[in-house]
């Protein structure tokens, strides 16, 4: 009798596995064209890096899982005209790292904001801040909530900042790939801090991949 | 042995160059930084020495220089110029927003025109365009700093030269590895103090770069036809790439190349007396100048020796461990670059030189993959063993560019201050990456006289 339960047992997880599989996609997005401009800045030998991305992660996501950001609406904790760009070229779609395809905010601690419009499951966020110039970014933090103001319910689902437990890493075309853990919120939120390379922040694309809460 | 420096005068010149580095090598750093004595600190407190400056050309280039001149002591910057509105007004944007209020003008005409205070300009224009813009500085009065190359054509070259003569102003060629704190300690206390590498007899330099797309540009930005033409374009795309333009710019041989050939000549402390060289547009097909080239000097030492330097450029590959200048003697290797990881030494088994007593000064420090030390006098004919490796501990903090444009700026408020890449200094490089150019073309060897590589 114990054999029979204990075979059936596992003939369920295992079609609960299966299903579970069957759920689960490789995720999939347009990658811009690699392209490097000018004299390297040096990458201090202090800094503790992530490893170099050097292709598209192999992340799984829920089947139907889509790029939620593209085209909405984004604000900012820069008040005055961007530098250079606007922000809706944000969530244009157009990742290449040509002049025309980023904005750039002021220096110091800035932070753009993806409104999702509904509160969504996400699964993860990829962010191109500039991949024409090897740099080092460090005081990245990454967080979801419902909250516009973000002052209550924060999820962060990355932070390499001094208190972060995330490391620094070099930008390239492939992006930064974060995993949101299936977090749900309605509003995304990145902040920065300049970078090796200088003060200012840059954002080319943001892609956060999610499906609709249910 | 090399004696470190005394203590005393160890902090003023410590905060004056900026750089980490263990207790023993920052020692060793008092001597070797860019120039003689620490200015930026007076200047801070002195409005008299105040700097204006502007800067012309608001490219890529210009950008990086930016970021090392809005964070130097005592500038003050007026005005920056570009042809291109887009660049100049994103330029006095992104200024406004740390901080620094600066008009803009679309050329160096109407900046001289217009702007009466300025001390000193920072040229990071088209190469084409550094004589003309650079003569035209230095006659209205203004110290310059030029971006490498000096020109496309040695003509231009030399007019500077002589120009910088006849008014008596400075000029400073942007090689900026030459105030490098790094460069400067290994240049003088290792390999010319210890001569940690015995005989030098030959080098290795390369600059090797990933394909890429030409630059693009964003339509609505575009410059009119007639405004390019004006300025020596055909169109946008060739404004936007004019490096890869025969005419505009000298190719990846003098863009990357000129840096790092520089360097030959620097620490071979001599000037090549023959090139050979091969190369050609192999690979992309909207450029005149080659993708890729190789090119061997001959150098004679000032100790008459004999010593060969190889140089690579390639833009289609970034194979081989990107870009780096490497000098091999007889007792040691070191290998240079802008990279502090990239920076190493490797002891020759059968040197004499007492690599472990700098390690115990801080001069080096064995690298952490390093074997264990050999016996010097077993010789393995069947294959070379790897070399006992080390590290420079000598970390920099600044922006690469900043202490080469500090030199400029410290020579402008005080004359016992030397430029450490002063335009005749610069020439001598710059006539030889010519000359390899030259070569590629004549698929010959050309002979260099001490004679000629004078401006």
């Amino acid at each position: 009798m114990n054999k029979i339960i204990s075979q059936l047992t596992v003939a369920i997880l295992l079609a609960a596995s299966t299903a579970f599989a069957e759920d689960k996609v490789p995720l999939k997005t347009d990658l811009p064209k690699p392209m490097v401009v000018g004299t390297p800045a040096p990458i201090p030998k202090e800094i503790k890096l992530a490893p170099e991305v050097k292709q598209w992660p192999n992340f799984m996501v829920p089947a139907g899982t889509v790029n939620l950001a593209k085209g909405k609406k984004i604000t900012s904790s820069d008040k005055d005209e961007p530098v250079t760009g606007s922000l809706d070229l944000i969530t244009d779609g157009d990742k290449a790292g040509e002049e025309g395809s980023w904005v750039e905010l002021a220096p110091g601690k800035q932070w753009v904001q993806i409104d999702l419009e509904k509160t969504a499951e996400i699964s993860a966020v990829v962010v191109w801040h500039y991949h024409s110039q090897v740099r080092v970014y460090h005081d990245v933090v990454v967080q979801v909530s419902d909250d516009a103001t973000f002052n209550k319910e924060v999820a962060t689902i990355f932070d390499n900042s001094e208190t972060g437990k995330d490391l620094a890493y070099i930008e390239t075309s492939f992006g930064k790939l974060m995993d949101a853990k299936g977090v749900q919120g309605r509003y995304v939120r990145l902040y920065s801090k300049g970078n090796t390379a200088g003060k200012m922040n840059d954002y080319i694309e943001v892609e956060v991949f999610g499906k609709p809460a249910k | 042995m090399v004696t470190p420096p005394s203590t005393s005068r160890e902090l003023s010149r410590r905060e004056f160059i900026g750089t980490t580095a263990a207790a023993g090598a920052g020692l060793l750093l008092t001597s070797c930084s860019p120039d003689g004595t620490p200015k930026t600190a007076a200047a801070k407190n002195s409005p008299l020495n105040k700097i204006n400056i502007a800067l012309i050309g608001c490219g890529a280039q210009g950008q990086v220089l930016l970021d090392s001149l809005t964070v130097i002591e005592g500038l003050n910057l007026v005005a920056i110029v570009d042809i291109w509105e887009y660049k100049r007004n994103e330029n006095i944007r992104r200024l406004k927003s740390q901080g620094f209020e600066v008009k803009g003008y679309e050329n160096y005409e109407d900046l001289l025109a217009n702007e009466k205070d300025l001390q000193a300009v920072v040229v990071a224009s088209p190469d084409f365009w550094h004589a003309p813009i650079t003569n035209a500085c230095l006659k209205a009065g203004l110290h310059v700093y030029c971006e490498k190359m000096m020109s496309n054509t040695l003509e231009g070259a030399r007019s500077m030269v002589q120009t910088m003569r006849e008014t008596g102003k400075l000029l400073q060629i942007g090689h900026q590895r030459r105030s490098n704190p790094r460069y400067i300690f290994a240049l003088n206390r290792l390999v010319r103090e210890a001569k940690i590498c015995g005989r030098i007899t030959s080098a290795h330099a390369q600059w090797n770069r990933t394909v890429t797309n030409d630059l693009a540009w964003p339509k609505k930005s575009e410059i009119s036809a007639e405004q390019l033409k004006k300025y020596g374009f055909k169109d946008m795309h060739q404004f936007r790439n004019w490096r890869w333009f025969k005419g505009l710019g000298g190719g990846p041989l003098s863009d990357l190349g000129a840096h790092q050939i520089d360097i030959f000549n620097w620490w071979f402390g001599s000037t090549a007396k023959s090139v050979m060289a091969s190369g050609g547009v192999d690979y992309y097909t909207t450029h005149d100048w080659y993708d890729n080239a190789m090119v061997v000097y001959e150098f004679t030492t000032p100790e008459g020796n004999t010593a060969r330097a190889f140089y690579q450029v390639q833009t289609t590959t970034s194979s081989g461990g990107g870009y780096f200048e490497m000098f091999m003697g007889d007792e040691g290797t070191i290998k240079m670059s802008e990279s502090p990881n990239t920076t190493k030494l490797w002891r020759e088994d059968r040197s004499t030189k007492a690599w472990e007593e700098l390690v115990g000064e801080n001069y080096l420090r064995a690298s952490a993959v390093a074997k264990p030390a050999g016996d010097a006098d077993k010789v393995d004919v069947r294959e070379t063993a790897p070399l006992l490796e080390y590290e420079i501990p000598v970390s920099f903090n600044k922006k690469i560019h900043q202490p080469h444009l500090e030199n400029f700026f410290n020579a402008i408020r005080d004359k016992n201050v030397k430029l450490n890449c002063p335009a005749d200094e610069a020439f001598r490089s710059e006539y030889i990456i010519h000359k390899a150019n030259e070569a590629i073309v004549a698929q010959k060897t050309i002979a260099i006289t001490k004679e000629e590589v004078e401006a």
